[in-house]
This record gives C-alpha cells, sequence and structure tokens, in this order.
C-alpha cells in the first residue's frame, strides 16, 4: 500500500469517529453579508464552490473607496497620490522616480502609459543582479482593496514578481476602476483572473518585522517604502 | 522528555530573571495589540464562529478535501508527495535537492520543518539550509530555539543579538536594531539571489483551487517563493481549508490575533510554477503532505487542535506560558496549544505533564480565533494518561480514603476540625512556612495559607442561630 493510501484510509477512518464540536455557520452569514450565503458550510467542505455568485450589497461610491483606501494606506505609512488624468499620473511617476535607477514591469502592463516616463528601466528580463540593483520598482495593480489598503499583484507575462520585491521602493499605480471594498469581494469578482496566475500577491504597507524586542523595523526583505498612486 | 526534565526546564525559567521580563513585556504587548485588533472588526465574533466554522468542517472532512487539493495541484503543474513520519519527509526533500543539484536552500518560517528538524537532514546530504526569517535566522546563527509561534527570540535582548551578529557573521557589534536589520537583509539578500532552492511552510492549502498561502511581514515568503528555480512546500496535512471564501475568513482572524494587524503585509498564494513567458517564480513546485501523528489526533479526543492556525495568542493570555516561556515545553509548539499538540504527535506516554502544565484558566479558549476549547482537551489528555498508566497505589488508595472520609459528614466535620487546629498552630501571620510530609511539596516555593478561624459551615449555623434568636 502506498504512503497516500494510508495516510487517506486512516483520515477517512479517523473522520468517521473524529469528535469534533459542531462548527456554527450562523457566524459565516452574519460575517460577510456581502458574500454569498453558505448554504454547502456544513455538509461536504467546498460546497460554498457551487453556489451561486452573489448580487453584493450597494458598493460604495468610487469617492468613498478611494479615501477608505487613501485612509488605510495612510495608517500603514505609505504616502498616496490621487490623480485626475493620465498626463498627471506620468508627472507624477517622473517626479517620484527622479534620478533613481529603476526595474518595472513591461510597457503594456503599466497603465497610463506610464512607460513614456521610464525610459532606461531594467525589466523582468534584465539580469538578475542589474534587478537587484535598482533602487525604485514601478509596478501596475490587478486589484486594490480599500478596507485594509492592500495591493493586489498577479503574476504574469510582463509583469515580474521582483519589481514589487527587490527594489527598497516600490511605487503601485492602480486604476480607480480596480478598487474594490473587501478581499472577498475581489476573490468573488476575481475568481477567473487569480486561477490563471501562477502566483497571487497581496501586499499591505511596507516590509517590517517586530521580532527584535518587538520594536518595529521597516524594509526587512521587501521594500521599506511603498508609495501608491492612484488613476482616474 | 521526562517530567523531570520539565519540571527542571521550568523552574530555570523562572530563575531567569531576563527572561522573565522578556515574556512580561512581549507576551503584555502582543496581547494589548491583539484586543485592539478585535476591537476595530465589526461583527468580531461572527467573523471567528466563520473562522471556526471553515476550519473544523475542513477538519471533519478531510479525507476529502485533501484528494481535491492534490489533483487541483497536479492539474496546475505541482508535484505532490505524500510522508508519514518525519523522516519520511526529510528524505522526499532531500531527494529533490539532489535532483534539482540544489547547494543551498533559503527557508522561510516553517514549524513543520522544525518538527521533523528538516535542516539537520539537509546538512547531512550536504545542502546548506539559510533561515531567512529575521527571528528564525539569529535562532540558526545562535544554534538556539525559537520560543514562540510568532516572535521566535523574544527571549533574546538585543545586545545578545547584537553580540551573536558580531561573532557570526564578523561585523561589528551593535545594539542599534535598525542596524542589526540592515545588517541581516544586506546577508540574507546574497542567498536569496543565489539560493537554488526555497522551503516555505503553508498558512493554508485551498482544497478547491489548490493553493498554497502563505504569510509574512518581512517579505522573506515572496523570496523563497519568486528567486530559486526549486519551490518545496512543506506542510501537515491538516492545514487546509475548504475555499477561497473559507481562506478570507481565515486570514481575517490570523494576523489580527497573532501580532494585531489588519492583514499580514504580504499574502502570497501560489498555484502553479512559473508560467511560460515569466523571468521569475520557480520551474519546479513541489509539495510534500505530512501526516506524523495527525490522522491519529484526528480519531481521539482532541481532534479540535487540528483546527489551529497557529497565530500564538494562546501563548501571551496563559498564565504559564509568561512565566516559563516556549522552551521549557521541550518540543516545536510551545503553549497551550502545544501542551495538546506535543502529546498527540509525539506520544502522550512520553509527553504526560505536558498537559498539566495549566492552571485550566480557559483564557486561551476565550481568545482563540478559532474558539478551540483548550482546557477540555487538556482534560482529556490528562484523563488518558492516568487510564494508560494507573496513578501508584498510595494515591488511588488516599483518594479512595478521602472519598469514605468525605461522604460521612460528622467524620469529615470532626477530621476538619483536627486538621484546621493542626494547620493554624504551624501558622504565622496567617501564613504558613512548611508543611511535613508530602504536604511539604506544596510549600517548597510558595507558602500556604491558613485555614480561616472558624469554618463556613460554623459561620452558617451561627447566623441560622442568631437569626432564629
Amino acid at each position: 500500500m502506498s504512503v497516500r493510501t494510508a495516510i487517506l484510509d486512516r483520515v477517512r477512518h479517523a473522520q468517521r469517529t473524529a469528535k469534533i464540536p459542531a462548527a456554527t455557520t450562523v457566524g459565516a452569514e452574519l460575517a460577510r453579508p456581502s458574500a454569498t450565503a453558505r448554504p454547502g458550510a456544513t455538509q461536504q467542505g467546498g460546497a460554498a464552490l457551487s453556489a451561486p455568485p452573489a448580487r453584493g450589497p450597494e458598493r460604495p461610491a468610487p469617492r468613498q473607496l478611494v479615501e477608505r483606501f487613501r485612509a488605510e494606506l495612510a495608517a500603514l505609512g505609505v504616502e498616496t497620490f490621487v490623480e485626475s488624468s493620465p498626463d498627471d499620473v506620468r508627472a507624477r511617476v517622473n517626479a517620484i522616480v527622479g534620478a533613481r535607477s529603476v526595474l518595472a514591469w513591461d510597457a503594456r502592463q503599466l497603465p497610463y502609459d506610464a512607460d513614456r516616463v521610464l525610459v532606461g528601466a531594467a525589466r523582468g528580463s534584465s539580469p538578475r543582479d542589474v534587478q537587484a540593483a535598482a533602487q525604485i520598482g514601478v509596478t501596475g495593480c490587478d486589484g486594490a482593496i480599500a478596507e485594509t489598503g492592500s495591493l493586489v499583484l498577479l503574476s504574469g507575462e510582463g509583469k515580474p514578481r521582483t519589481a514589487s520585491l527587490l527594489p527598497p521602493i516600490h511605487l503601485a499605480i492602480v486604476s480607480e476602476a480596480d478598487l474594490r471594498d473587501t478581499m472577498d469581494e475581489f476573490f468573488r469578482e476575481r475568481a477567473a483572473d487569480i486561477a490563471g496566475a501562477a502566483c497571487c500577491t497581496v501586499v499591505t504597507g511596507p516590509s517590517r518585522t517586530a521580532d527584535i524586542e518587538l520594536t518595529l523595523t521597516l524594509g526587512v526583505h521587501g521594500p521599506g517604502q511603498v508609495i501608491v498612486i492612484v488613476g482616474p | 522528555m521526562t517530567p523531570t526534565a520539565f519540571v527542571e526546564r521550568a523552574e530555570g525559567a523562572l530563575a531567569d530573571a531576563q527572561l522573565q521580563l522578556a515574556l512580561s513585556r512581549a507576551t503584555g504587548t502582543l496581547g494589548s495589540r491583539r484586543a485592539s485588533a478585535f476591537e476595530s472588526l465589526e461583527n468580531a465574533d461572527a467573523v471567528r464562529d466563520a473562522a471556526r466554522a471553515a476550519r473544523m468542517n475542513a477538519i471533519a472532512n478531510l479525507s476529502g478535501l485533501l484528494e481535491r487539493f492534490e489533483s487541483k495541484l497536479i492539474a496546475n503543474g505541482a508535484q505532490v508527495h505524500w510522508a508519514e513520519t518525519s523522516e519520511q519527509a526529510n528524505h522526499i526533500v532531500v531527494d529533490i535537492a539532489r535532483h534539482t543539484r540544489t547547494e543551498r536552500a533559503v527557508k522561510s518560517k516553517s514549524m513543520v520543518s522544525e518538527e521533523t528538524h528538516l535542516n539537520e537532514a539537509l546538512e547531512r546530504a550536504g545542502v546548506t539550509p539559510v533561515e531567512t526569517d529575521l527571528g528564525e535566522y539569529i535562532v540558526q546563527l545562535s544554534h538556539d530555539r525559537p520560543s514562540h509561534i510568532i516572535a521566535p527570540i523574544i527571549h533574546l535582548t538585543r545586545q545578545q543579538i547584537g553580540r551573536v551578529m558580531e561573532q557570526r557573521l564578523n561585523v561589528p557589534y551593535t545594539d542599534d536594531i535598525r542596524t542589526l536589520a540592515a545588517t541581516a537583509r544586506a546577508k540574507l539578500r546574497e542567498e536569496f539571489l543565489r539560493a537554488d532552492m526555497g522551503i516555505s511552510g503553508a498558512n493554508f492549502g485551498v482544497a478547491d483551487t489548490g493553493t498554497i498561502c502563505l504569510v509574512t511581514n518581512e517579505g522573506n515568503g515572496r523570496m523563497v517563493t519568486t528567486m530559486p528555480r526549486v519551490h518545496v512546500v512543506l506542510m501537515g496535512i491538516e492545514k487546509l481549508v475548504a475555499s477561497m471564501a473559507d481562506l478570507d475568513v481565515c486570514l481575517k482572524v490570523l494576523a489580527r490575533s497573532g501580532t494585531g494587524q489588519k492583514i499580514t503585509v504580504y499574502t502570497t498564494m501560489v498555484r502553479a510554477p512559473r508560467r511560460p513567458g515569466e523571468t521569475d517564480g520557480p520551474d519546479e513546485l513541489h509539495v510534500v503532505l505530512l501526516d506524523n501523528g495527525r490522522s491519529r489526533i484526528l480519531s481521539g479526543d482532541t481532534a479540535e487542535i487540528l483546527g489551529c492556525i497557529r497565530c500564538g495568542a494562546c501563548l501571551n493570555v496563559c498564565p504559564v506560558y509568561r512565566n516559563i516561556g516556549g522552551h521549557a515545553y521541550g518540543d516545536t509548539y510551545p503553549g497551550p496549544v502545544g501542551a495538546v499538540v506535543t502529546p498527540g504527535l509525539r506520544g502522550l506516554t512520553e509527553w504526560r505533564e505536558l498537559p498539566h502544565a495549566s492552571s485550566l484558566c480557559g483564557a486561551c479558549r476565550d481568545v482563540c480565533p478559532v474558539r478551540l476549547d483548550i482546557p477540555r482537551m487538556l482534560l482529556a489528555l490528562r484523563a488518558a494518561a492516568v487510564a494508560d498508566d494507573p496513578q501508584p497505589k498510595s494515591l488511588a488508595l488516599g483518594m479512595k480514603a478521602f472519598g469514605w472520609i468525605a461522604s460521612r459528614p460528622a467524620l469529615y466535620r470532626a477530621m476538619a476540625r483536627v486538621g484546621r487546629l493542626a494547620l493554624r498552630s504551624r501558622a504565622r501571620n496567617g501564613w504558613i512556612g512548611a508543611l511535613p510530609g508530602l504536604a511539604g511539596g506544596w510549600t517548597k516555593s510558595r507558602d500556604f495559607p491558613a485555614p480561616a478561624a472558624r469554618t463556613f459551615q460554623d459561620e452558617w449555623r451561627a447566623r441560622r442561630k442568631r437569626r432564629a434568636s
């Protein structure tokens, strides 16, 4: 008998007699008024998958969402710029990047033609040591979550994961249209896109640690500074 | 570990003044951060119920979820391995290292790899493992052991850490925390850039989608899943949730309970090896699913503990952990959760003392984000230990005699009177410093309160008499 079969048999046998205090589902529905009711929650695990997609509650007005997003980012120590035109976005990118060496997503993956102001930037295809030496990483975003001030990055062609990871500063360009209130909302709406990506990364503020005497220290392995531009 | 070893460790910890200070500071800070994080959560109780439901449903349907998880992973291009024991798991990882010609492996924090002693196995096979969580890195440099689930080096001061780095990394001594962190960043950056393999645990596995979810604040979880050409995930079979919706609700309580954040800085959801056209991410993704006693736990009275999400909140509120710290528990998992998990994974006979390392105050149950009833499980383990290995005859006889006396009220009262008078004669200022015989065990480390002059029953009778007259 293979190890796999042996383990699965034991688990199957054990769960028939397992004394697991009943799990309540009342909470699940209360906790997620915006989510699908989960009729399958107490049955075979994963029945939630087959639940029909829900109509969410009224979505907050875009302006409110941006304000909430900005407030959460501020609490995380992230500077946010809200711009009203593609020109303004590019001007802002240019001003922030300045003379720094750049590691960026490919031109076609950056919104607002931001690539036009990133002449000479390193890309995912550049040698690793060149990427690692970049002083600022510039990326777009596949989504953003107002509730937590999070940026969602789906891996894919022309969107190197290193750009949001290796440089000491990460500049992320978010389109207002990609802003959602909650993670749950994003997971449901973009399930297919998430499934299509090898890796989905949610970034919430700068890299930090409190391992030494519980003292907050920024920029351990990831960027110690995150800057967000929200475009129209 | 023998019982004496536990007692010795606990006594050593109690006598360590610096550890005592560090523990009270750290657990106090983490505890209050957690409390304020939950205050800001709307429907906190309902969210915790939902998280509990997600975990309990997963445990109750584990075999089906494991099969679905495996088939999704394979469909996504990952390779799945199963291991019964620590040795098997380590062997599998070493084997992958050989096939992929791995010389150096970078690791993000994985408690399961500590459980299996993976680092030693890799070193024996000629592979250099490098811990990359700042705390775990310092643990590795100083040949120490982690003492807290989410804050591995709360037992060390910045000065001690400064000396470790000075000696092991050949850098000037400093106790400036930012400089220490910057030194670690620079050293570990070199490791990330040249490592062949990344090894991680998994905070959760999502059965519906075959997703491995990792959370880190430092970004090392992203590094080990992005930079090396091979990624190996070593995870316990119990870490599954059914769906992405269940994952979402578990993430909501994990960071709040652990560090008081709304969400951890980096949530990495890995589903597949690098796709065509991508310039980073691993070429090979391996997932090792480890049993190592978990299916045995599932069949017993402590199955519920498999729902633990390793947030560490129960450590911070436990009066025992707050006094003895993590090392005294003797194995990978400390605190109240460890007192249940360790006997389950390693065997109750050898670890029978651990379920007694609790006052059963219930603080762990109150604070647990998935509402695990840890005191109930500790009692179940105590009962099982007694049933497996009966107590000494003298103890059984003593309990029998006590039962016989206690069920005869007149005799009980007479004996209690004698005992009370005898105790009061030894008291000074209301406290007894030393008791004779077996009872001396109590007064070895603390005083015993002298009994009141009058018993409750005496007082009660006197009051009734006064009322009646």
